[in-house]
C-alpha cells in the first residue's frame, strides 16, 4: 500500500512539474474598455507587432470589456494585485485609484513630447502631483441639434437656460400621454443625467467644491441648474406617468424623433454620414451668472501600482500615443486625439471633426478632479430623482447632497 | 538566462512547491486525526484507518480551508474594519453592522431600500412564481399529444432567462410607448370593454400598491398603522382559536405563533442590541428574558427539543454580549452588565445540571423574574414614561391617539416619541398566546374567556389603529394642502390614487420606479421552468388510487386538488418556495442588465447593494458586513421554513 502510494505521489509529483512548464515571453497585457471588432483588429494586426518588432521577446496582448463590468474588473485587478499591466480609465478614474496607481514620473517627466498634450488632458491624468499614466483620447461632449427637425432653425443653438427651455417646449410633443417628438434628449435617455447635472453647475457659474474642499450642493449655481433639469423635464414630460418615446433602432438624433441632446460621438452617425449637413454642434446653455461650456472627456491608459516594472509598459504608452498612431486610432476607432500636434491633419480632412475641435479648444472642460465619484453618482442619482418626480423640494435636495456629500468627502480623507 | 528560460523555470518550481504543500499537508492531517484517534482511544488498526482515510481526503479539506474557510473569515475580519481599497485599513468594531441596520447615513439607507427590494421580491415574486410554476406543471400533467415539445418549450425560459440577449428583448418588449405588451394591452382593451376595464384595474392596483410600499420604504413614518398588524394577527389567531372545543390543537397553534414572534422579537432585540450606540445590554437581556419565558413554558407542556432550544438562546446571548462588552463596552459596562449577563444566564446552566422537574421550573423562573427585574429597570422607563401607555386605552375605546394632527413635526417625529414600540405589542399578543398554550383541558372555559376578552381587545386596537392611521396619513395631507407644499412621504402614493386611470395611461415597466419591480418580478415569472419541473415530478408521484377513492367518495375537482394534490406534493412545494426565496434575496443578474438610471434604486436587491459597495466603490469593508447580514438573514428565514414546516407531508 505503502509503496503504491509513494509511486503515486512521485508520478504526480513528476506531471505537475513537467506539464506546465511551457516556454513564454515576456507578456504585456492592456485592458482597455469598449473597443469595437476594427479597433481591435488594429491593435492586433497593426500596433502591436510594430511595437513587438521594437522589442524582441515581448509580446502583447488585449482584454476587453464594456464600461458595464468596468468597476468589478478593475477592482477585481486591484484588490488581488494580479492583473494587466495597461489599464484603460475614465476621466475621473485618477482620484478613484489614486495611490493605487504607480506614479510614472521618473518615466515621463523629461519626456519631451509630453508638451504636446493638451494641459487638461496631463491634469486629468494627474493624482497628487503625479502623472498616473498617459491621455489617449479625448471626447468633447457638445449638444447637438438637428436643425431640419426644428421649429424655428435661427435659434439654434440657445445659450441660456431660458432660451434653452423655450427651445425644448417649440420642438417637444406629447400625444395621448405618449412623446411623440422630444426637443432634447440626455445621454442617459432619462431626461437627466449625473454627468450632465455637473456641467450645468458649472455653466451656471457654479463649482463643485467650497474653498475649504467642502461640498458646494448648497450653492445658488446648483438650485438653478437642478431648477433647469426640472422644467425641461416637465416641458417634456407633463407628469410622470407620461411615457417616452418608441424604440427605435439606431443612434437618437437620427431617429426623426429626436430634434437635440448630448451623446458621446460613439452614438452619433459616422462622421462622413450627409445627415451632418443638418446637424449643429454647440456648447451647453448657461445660467444667468455661468459661461456656455463643453464637457470634455478623456479617456487614458494607466499602469496599476501592483506592476513591479512599470519601464516596458511606460514604453508601451509613449508608442501608443505617439502623433502618427494618435491620427490612426482617430480614423479607424474615431478616437479624437488629446496631442495638439495631431490635429492638423485630422481638421483638415474631417470637418466635422475640425468644428469638435474648435468647440472643444473654445468651451471645452475636463471632467476631472470628480471626488469620490463613485459614492457621488448614487448619490446624485437618488436625491436628484427624488426632486425630478416631485418627491422631494429643491431645498431639501440640495441639503441632502450638501450633507451627505460632505459625509463622503470625509470619509475618504478629503477634508481635515 | 533569457526571459523564456525563466518562466519555465518558475513554472517548474511553482509545480513542484504546490504538489510538496499538498503532499506535506495530506500526510500531516492525517497525522493529526490519527493522533486525535489515540487520544479517543481507538485500537491501533483503526488508527491506520483513520490516518489513510484522511490521508487521501486531505486535499479536499486543504482545499476547503484555503479557498473557502480561509476567505469566509477574512471577510468577517473585513467586515469589523473600514477596509477600502487603496487606503489603510482600521478595526471600526461594529460601526459597519451599526450604520447598515440602524439605517444610518445614506449608505444605511440605501441598504434598507435595498432589503425592502429584496423582501418585495420575496414577498410578492416568490408566490406568483410558485403560483406559476404549478399551474403550468398541472398543464403538462395532461396526457396530450406532442406533450413532451410543450415541456421543452416551457423549460426553455429557464436556459434563456439570464440571458442578456433575452433580457434584453424583455426591455424591448417592456417599452411604455410601442413595445410589444402594451401594444398588445391596448388593443385588447380598445377592443373589450371589461378588458379596459380590468387592465386599468391593474394599472390603479400595482401603481397604488407599490407607491404605498415605497412610501414605506423611503423610512417614511406609518404612524398608528404600526400598532394594527400586531393586533390583527394577535385577533386573527384567537379567532381561531376561541371557538368551539378547546383541544391540543388548539393550544399548538397558540404555541407556534407565540413562539414565532417570540423568535423574532429575540432576534430584533438582540440584533439591535448589538449595534446600538452605545451598546444597548438592557435588549440583549429583553431577548434573553423572553427566551427564558418560552424555555419556561415549552418545559411546563412537556417538549424537550423545544426547552433545550430556548434555554441554548439565552446563554447564548449571554455569551455573545459578554464578549461584545468585553470587547467595546466601557470599564463601568463592563463590570455591571458583565455581572448582570452571568446572574442571568446562572439558572439556565443550573438548569441543566439539576434533573428534578421541579427544580428546573424554580430555577427558570428565578431566571426569568431576575432578567424580567432587569428588564422593568432598563427598558420600561425609556419606553413606556410620560404616558405612553395612554395609547392602549384610548384604542380600546376607539379614541384617536393623534394629538396634534395639525404639527408637522409632531407627526414626522413627537408621535413615535410619545407612544411605545409596536414591538410591545407583538410581545402582549405572544404573551397571551404563550399562556393560552398552557392551560389544558382542566381550565376549558377559564381559557375560552381568556381568548375571548383578548380577542375583543386586540380586535378593537386592530380596528382603532387602522383608522387612527388613516387620519395619520390625511393630516399630512391636509398639512400639505394649507402650505402647498407636497406631501413626501406619499407623493407617490397621492398621484397615483388621486383618480381612475385614464384611457391613454400604460403601464411605464421599465422606466417607471412603481413598475421596476413588477418588471423583474414578471420576467423571473417567466422563467418559471425549474419550479415547474419539480412540481411536474411530484404530481407524477401521486398514486392515481387517491383520486380514485375521492371519486367514489363524489369529491369533485377542487376538492381532490386542495386534499389530494397539495398535500402530496407538499415537500416539492416546500422545497421549491425554501429554494424560491433563497434566490429572490440574492437577486443580481436581472437587476444588473435590466436596471436604468431612474429605475436603479427602485430595483437594487442587497446582493446588487453589496456588489455597488464592494466592487464600485471599493468599500470591502461594509461589502463583507453586507455579505454577512444578508447570509445570517437567509439562514434565519430558512431554519423559519424547516422549522415550521408541518404543513409539508412526507408519504410514510
Amino acid at each position: 500500500m505503502k509503496k503504491h502510494f509513494v509511486l503515486v505521489a512521485a508520478l504526480a509529483l513528476l506531471l505537475t512539474a513537467v506539464l506546465p512548464a511551457v516556454a513564454q515571453d515576456q507578456t504585456l497585457e492592456i485592458y482597455i474598455t469598449g473597443l469595437t471588432e476594427d479597433t481591435i483588429k488594429w491593435f492586433n494586426e497593426v500596433a502591436f507587432p510594430a511595437f513587438e518588432a521594437d522589442h524582441p521577446g515581448v509580446q502583447l496582448e488585449i482584454l476587453t470589456g464594456g464600461w458595464g463590468e468596468f468597476d468589478a474588473t478593475v477592482a477585481g485587478w486591484i484588490t488581488t494585485g494580479d492583473g494587466p499591466e495597461i489599464v484603460y480609465l475614465g476621466s475621473e478614474y485618477a482620484a478613484t485609484f489614486g495611490d493605487l496607481l504607480a506614479d510614472l514620473d521618473p518615466y515621463l517627466k523629461d519626456w519631451e513630447e509630453l508638451d504636446q498634450f493638451l494641459p487638461a488632458a496631463l491634469e486629468a491624468v494627474t493624482w497628487d502631483g503625479h502623472l498616473r499614466g498617459l491621455p489617449l483620447l479625448m471626447s468633447p461632449r457638445p449638444v447637438f441639434y438637428r436643425t431640419d427637425l426644428a421649429a424655428d432653425p435661427s435659434v439654434i443653438p440657445p445659450l441660456t437656460f431660458a432660451d434653452a427651455l423655450e427651445f425644448v417646449k417649440a420642438n417637444s410633443a406629447v400625444e395621448n400621454n405618449a412623446m411623440t417628438r422630444m426637443g432634447f434628449m440626455d445621454i442617459g435617455s432619462g431626461l437627466f443625467d449625473d454627468q450632465e447635472f455637473i456641467a450645468y453647475i458649472w455653466s451656471a457659474g457654479g463649482e463643485l467644491y467650497n474653498e475649504d474642499g467642502t461640498s458646494a450642493f448648497d450653492s445658488e449655481a446648483t438650485a438653478e441648474a437642478l431648477k433647469f433639469m426640472y422644467d425641461r423635464r416637465r416641458i417634456m414630460m407633463p407628469d410622470e406617468t407620461t411615457a417616452g418615446l418608441p424604440p427605435f433602432e439606431g443612434v437618437p438624433i437620427a431617429s426623426g424623433n429626436v430634434v437635440s441632446g448630448i451623446f458621446p460621438m460613439w452614438n452619433m452617425p459616422a462622421t462622413t454620414d450627409p445627415l451632418w449637413e443638418n446637424i449643429v454642434a454647440a456648447p451647453y446653455p448657461a445660467g444667468e451668472n455661468g459661461e456656455p461650456l463643453i464637457q470634455v472627456f478623456i479617456d487614458w491608459l494607466s499602469v496599476p501600482a501592483y506592476v513591479e516594472d512599470p519601464a516596458l509598459a511606460v514604453e508601451f504608452l509613449k508608442f501608443i500615443t505617439s502623433k502618427e498612431n494618435a491620427i490612426e486610432l482617430s480614423k479607424v476607432a474615431g478616437f479624437t486625439p488629446v496631442r495638439t500636434d495631431a490635429w492638423e491633419e485630422l481638421k483638415a480632412s474631417n470637418p466635422v471633426w475640425a468644428k469638435l475641435l474648435d468647440l472643444a479648444v473654445e468651451y471645452g472642460r475636463p471632467f476631472s478632479d470628480i471626488r469620490a465619484s463613485a459614492e457621488l453618482r448614487p448619490l446624485i442619482r437618488e436625491q436628484v430623482a427624488l426632486y425630478m418626480s416631485d418627491q422631494q423640494s429643491l431645498e431639501e435636495t440640495q441639503q441632502m447632497l450638501k450633507e451627505e456629500y460632505d459625509a463622503i468627502l470625509e470619509d475618504n480623507g478629503y477634508l481635515d | 538566462m533569457d526571459v523564456s528560460a525563466q518562466a519555465r523555470l518558475e513554472n517548474l518550481l511553482w509545480a513542484i512547491g504546490t504538489a510538496a504543500f499538498i503532499v506535506i499537508g495530506s500526510v500531516l492531517v492525517g497525522q493529526a486525526a490519527k493522533m486525535i484517534a489515540r487520544w479517543r482511544g481507538l485500537s491501533t488498526s483503526d488508527q491506520r484507518k483513520v490516518f489513510w482515510g484522511f490521508l487521501f481526503a486531505a486535499p479536499w479539506i486543504i482545499g476547503f480551508v484555503i479557498f473557502v474557510l480561509g476567505p469566509a473569515l477574512a471577510s468577517l475580519y473585513y467586515s469589523f474594519t473600514d477596509y477600502k481599497l487603496g487606503k489603510e485599513m482600521n478595526w471600526t468594531g461594529l460601526e459597519n453592522y451599526r450604520e447598515l441596520l440602524l439605517g444610518a447615513g445614506a449608505q444605511g439607507r440605501r441598504f434598507s431600500q435595498a432589503m425592502f427590494n429584496s423582501f418585495y421580491y420575496m414577498a410578492v415574486g416568490v408566490p406568483l412564481q410558485i403560483i406559476t410554476s404549478l399551474g403550468m406543471a398541472m398543464l403538462l400533467n395532461n396526457q396530450l399529444r406532442g406533450i413532451r415539445l410543450f415541456r421543452l418549450i416551457f423549460y426553455l425560459p429557464v436556459i434563456l432567462a439570464g440571458g442578456p440577449a433575452a433580457l434584453l428583448a424583455w426591455r424591448y418588449m417592456l417599452a411604455g410607448n410601442g413595445g410589444f405588451i402594451n401594444v398588445t394591452l391596448q388593443n385588447l382593451a380598445d377592443s373589450f370593454f371589461l378588458f379596459d376595464w380590468l387592465y386599468r384595474g391593474f394599472i390603479f392596483t400595482v401603481e397604488a400598491f407599490n407607491s404605498f410600499y415605497a412610501g414605506i420604504a423611503g423610512g417614511d413614518p406609518i404612524g398608528p398603522f404600526k400598532y394594527a398588524v400586531p393586533a390583527l394577527i394577535g385577533a386573527l389567531v384567537l379567532l381561531s382559536i376561541a371557538r368551539g372545543e378547546w383541544t391540543p390543537a388548539k393550544r399548538a397553534r397558540a404555541w407556534l405563533v407565540a413562539e414565532l414572534i417570540g423568535a423574532t422579537i429575540i432576534v430584533l432585540l438582540a440584533a439591535r442590541a448589538l449595534v446600538a450606540d452605545p451598546l444597548d445590554p438592557g435588549l440583549l437581556l429583553g431577548s434573553g428574558a423572553l427566551a427564558a419565558a418560552g424555555a419556561f413554558i415549552a418545559h411546563m407542556r412537556g417538549e424537550t427539543r423545544r426547552f433545550h432550544l430556548w434555554t441554548l438562546i439565552p446563554l447564548a446571548l449571554a455569551a455573545v454580549g459578554i464578549v461584545i462588552l468585553m470587547t467595546f463596552g466601557s470599564d463601568a459596562e463592563r463590570s455591571l452588565y458583565v455581572l448582570a449577563l452571568l446572574a442571568a444566564a446562572a439558572p439556565l446552566v443550573l438548569v441543566y445540571i439539576t434533573r428534578t422537574p421541579m427544580k428546573k421550573r424554580r430555577l427558570l423562573g428565578a431566571g426569568a423574574a431576575l432578567l424580567t427585574g432587569i428588564i422593568i429597570v432598563r427598558l420600561i422607563p425609556g419606553q413606556l414614561d410620560g404616558g405612553r401607555l395612554a395609547v392602549l386605552p384610548q384604542y380600546l375605546t376607539l379614541q384617536s391617539a393623534i394629538a396634534q394632527p395639525d404639527n408637522l413635526d409632531y407627526l414626522n417625529e413627537g408621535f413615535a416619541a410619545t407612544t411605545p414600540a409596536a414591538l410591545w405589542l407583538y410581545g402582549l399578543v405572544a404573551l397571551v398566546l404563550g399562556g393560552l398554550s398552557l392551560a389544558d383541558n382542566r381550565y376549558p372555559r377559564t381559557a375560552r374567556t381568556i381568548a375571548l376578552v383578548s380577542l375583543a381587545a386586540f380586535g378593537l386596537i386592530a380596528v382603532s389603529a387602522a383608522i387612527d392611521g388613516v387620519r395619520y396619513f390625511q393630516a399630512y395631507n391636509q398639512i400639505a394642502a394649507a402650505t402647498g407644499e407636497q406631501n413626501y412621504h406619499f407623493a407617490q402614493f397621492n398621484a397615483a390614487t388621486a383618480q381612475w386611470p385614464d384611457k391613454n395611461r400604460v403601464p411605464l415597466w421599465m422606466t417607471n420606479e412603481l413598475w421596476s419591480k413588477p418588471s423583474l418580478i414578471l420576467i423571473t415569472m417567466w422563467s418559471s421552468g425549474a419550479g415547474m419541473l419539480i412540481f411536474l415530478a411530484a404530481l407524477k408521484g401521486v398514486p392515481r388510487a387517491f383520486y380514485e377513492a375521492a371519486e367514489v367518495d363524489g369529491a369533485n375537482r377542487w376538492q381532490k386538488f386542495w386534499k389530494i394534490t397539495l398535500p402530496m406534493i407538499s415537500p416539492a412545494m416546500f422545497y421549491n418556495v425554501v429554494i424560491g426565496v433563497i434566490a429572490a434575496l440574492q437577486t443580481f443578474d436581472t437587476i444588473y442588465i435590466l436596471r436604468t438610471p431612474q429605475t436603479e434604486d427602485d430595483l437594487a436587491s442587497a446582493a446588487f447593494f453589496l456588489f455597488n459597495r464592494t466592487f464600485r466603490q471599493l468599500e470591502i469593508g461594509q461589502g463583507a458586513a453586507v455579505s454577512w447580514i444578508l447570509a445570517g438573514i437567509i439562514v434565519l428565514l430558512t431554519v423559519l421554513q424547516f422549522r415550521y414546516n408541518k404543513w409539508v407531508y412526507y408519504e410514510a
